[in-house]
């Protein structure tokens, strides 16, 4: 049983050593930039807004977290793949015995295990920041809840680089997928406001964006408030995992694995 | 058979590998060699056809059919920040080798890779590339090689190494198939070989049998004294005592000076040149270019 495994777990072990090796890119970069919207926006900017029952920068904390782990799982399953088709390594995978799942969830652990690394010290980092401003910690409201949704949105979103990245015809595709559709998604999924203080027609548009639902699900696990119902939340996270792991199997079945 | 849209890259292609055979593929370029090999390895999907590796249907039982066969491609694979040792660590895993330490140091030394283990792709040599190649589709034990043109842009002395190499493996019972374009490569390695043109199988058949059904030998005697102008259909050149003939390979010497009533005393020196595998890939071509 465990035998059948070993080619997934070698693609595991590559993956985490691909980003390992260029850490300073893959985690040192993130990290500076959630830390410039940590210092920028909720310590600066923070100051100016008052929200009913929390300071801007403890609201600000979970919806950077998820950002990272939304961003970098999707950036690392992507670039993986991206480069894997200009050296043409790529095509190993394809004439081994590694079967698509494998394949998938080797991608997606990578990716999570990226996002999450970034994740947490993102949330270490507002920790330092939230304590300059308040002399004390944020809290953990439900941290089995949080942990939850940390990982099927980084799984989710590494597969949907994977899917996007084994689709696309060039890098600029990729790139364009990446400014129109994944980074909008994110940025009004409610990292920075609460979609309650929208009007209400973009409040209601709003929940047909799936990356709401998992930062509210982060946001409820930290501090213990949402916009939207946990229940929905958690459906709707595990009806986007499942169905983008259908779209990553098809994606693989349907896509050459020659090198560009 | 395989279709790139229009392009009917191979079609008709029919034959089977002999266990511990080395097996030649040859044809120019664009014949469809690439393409076949491909869709052994499950890199390309037949348009139609089907293709078995020990039994197992390569689109059906895929993983059974990969883990027979390793694959050498015509192209160098780079692997990004990861060095040799890694890499091999990696490729073996995707088999389901998780331990694979062994293996993996005797084929980089046997390969002469093992001092530069901990180099990455870019910084090795093009021979070192293209035997890291090789020891990649080693590191499983498959049973059957695929070599897409291992030996070009090769020089002499790696060359010689390739060969020894692929003479050593098939000692093991190891199946091999290469591609190449050196036909006196085909002809000193391959038991048999097949011509592929445009996708179609124009030869097929033992490397000697092929040579000898499409070529023909060159005799040249040599005689004591220069011989009156002869007539005979074989005979191509006459120079003084030089006789030259090119004759089928069923027919021998000796029916020829029999028939000229040429005494064996008579002969100074007798020289025969057989034919070889490029004359008869010529022919194969030439033919079928001509209709
Ligand atoms: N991905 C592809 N899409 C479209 N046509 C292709 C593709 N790959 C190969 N072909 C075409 O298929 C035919 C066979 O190509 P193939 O690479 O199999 O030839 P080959 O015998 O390996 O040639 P060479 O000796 O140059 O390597 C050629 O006409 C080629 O242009
Ligand atoms: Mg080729």
């Amino acid at each position: 049983m465990l035998e059948k495994q070993i080619p997934f777990w070698s693609l595991l072990v590559r993956e985490v050593m691909r980003f390992y090796k260029v850490i300073v890119q893959t985690v040192l970069a993130p990290i500076v930039g959630s830390s410039l919207y940590l210092l920028v926006f909720g310590v600066s900017l923070g100051r100016q807004i008052k929200m009913a029952d929390i300071s801007y920068l403890g609201f600000l904390v979970p919806g950077l977290v998820m950002m990272g782990v939304l961003n970098n799982a999707f950036q690392n399953a992507s670039s993986s793949i991206i480069s894997s088709k200009f050296s043409g390594d790529l095509e190993d995978y394809k004439v081994s015995p590694l079967t698509y799942q494998q394949i998938i969830w080797a991608l997606a652990l990578g990716g999570l295990f990226r996002g999450l690394i970034v994740g947490t010290v993102t949330f270490c980092i507002g920790q330092l920041f939230y304590w300059g401003m308040h002399h004390q910690f944020l809290g953990v409201a439900h941290p089995f809840l949080l942990i939850l949704f940390l990982i099927i949105g980084g799984l989710s979103f590494a597969m949907i680089g994977l899917s996007v990245a084994i689709r696309v015809k060039s890098v600029d595709q990729l790139g364009a997928f990446g400014n129109f559709i994944l980074v909008p998604l994110i940025y009004l999924g409610g990292v920075f406001f609460s979609i309650k203080t929208l009007h209400p027609f973009w409040e209601h548009l709003s929940h047909f964006n799936p990356v709401l639902y998992f930062i509210n699900g982060v946001r409820y696990g930290i501090l213990g408030t949402t916009d939207v119902s946990i229940p929905l939340a958690l459906g709707i996270a595990v009806l986007t995992i499942v169905s983008v792991n259908v779209f990553s199997l098809y994606s693989l079945r349907n896509s050459s694995f020659s090198r560009w | 058979m395989k279709d790139y849209g229009k392009v009917k890259a191979v079609q008709d292609v029919s034959f089977h590998l002999e266990p511990g055979e080395v097996f030649g593929l040859l044809g120019p370029n664009g014949a469809g060699k690439t393409s076949l090999i491909s869709t052994i390895v499950t890199l390309e999907k037949p348009t139609s056809g089907q293709v078995l590796v020990y039994g197992f249907d390569v689109t059906r039982q895929p993983s059974e059919a990969k883990k027979c066969v390793g694959f050498v491609p015509q192209e160098i694979v780079h692997h990004g920040f990861f060095n040799v040792e890694e890499i091999m660590r990696f490729y073996s895993g995707y088999f389901g080798y998780w331990n694979n330490q062994k293996r993996i140091e005797e084929l980089l030394k046997k390969l002469s890779l093992w001092p530069h283990r901990h180099k990455k792709v870019r910084q090795l040599s093009g021979g070192m590339k293209r035997r890291l190649l090789i020891a990649k589709a080693l590191s499983h034990n498959p049973k059957l090689i695929l070599l897409d043109e291992p030996t070009a842009g090769v020089d002499v002395e790696l060359r010689d190494q390739l060969w020894e190499l692929i003479r050593e493996l098939q000692k093991e019972g190891i199946t091999i198939l290469l591609t190449t374009h050196y036909l006196e490569e085909a002809e000193a390695l391959c038991q048999r070989v097949g011509i592929i043109h445009k996708g179609k199988l124009l030869a097929l058949g033992p490397t000697q049998e092929l040579i000898e059904k499409f070529t023909q030998r060159e005799i040249h005697i040599c005689t004591k004294e220069p011989k009156s102008a002869i007539t005979h259909p074989l005979l191509i050149s006459q120079e003084g005592n030089r006789l030259i003939f090119r004759i089928p390979s069923h027919q021998t010497v000796g029916e020829i000076l029999k028939s000229l009533q040429i005494s064996l005393d008579d002969v100074v020196d007798l020289q025969t040149k057989e034919g070889s595998l490029e004359q008869a890939f010529r022919r194969v071509i030439g033919e079928e270019l001509s209709c």
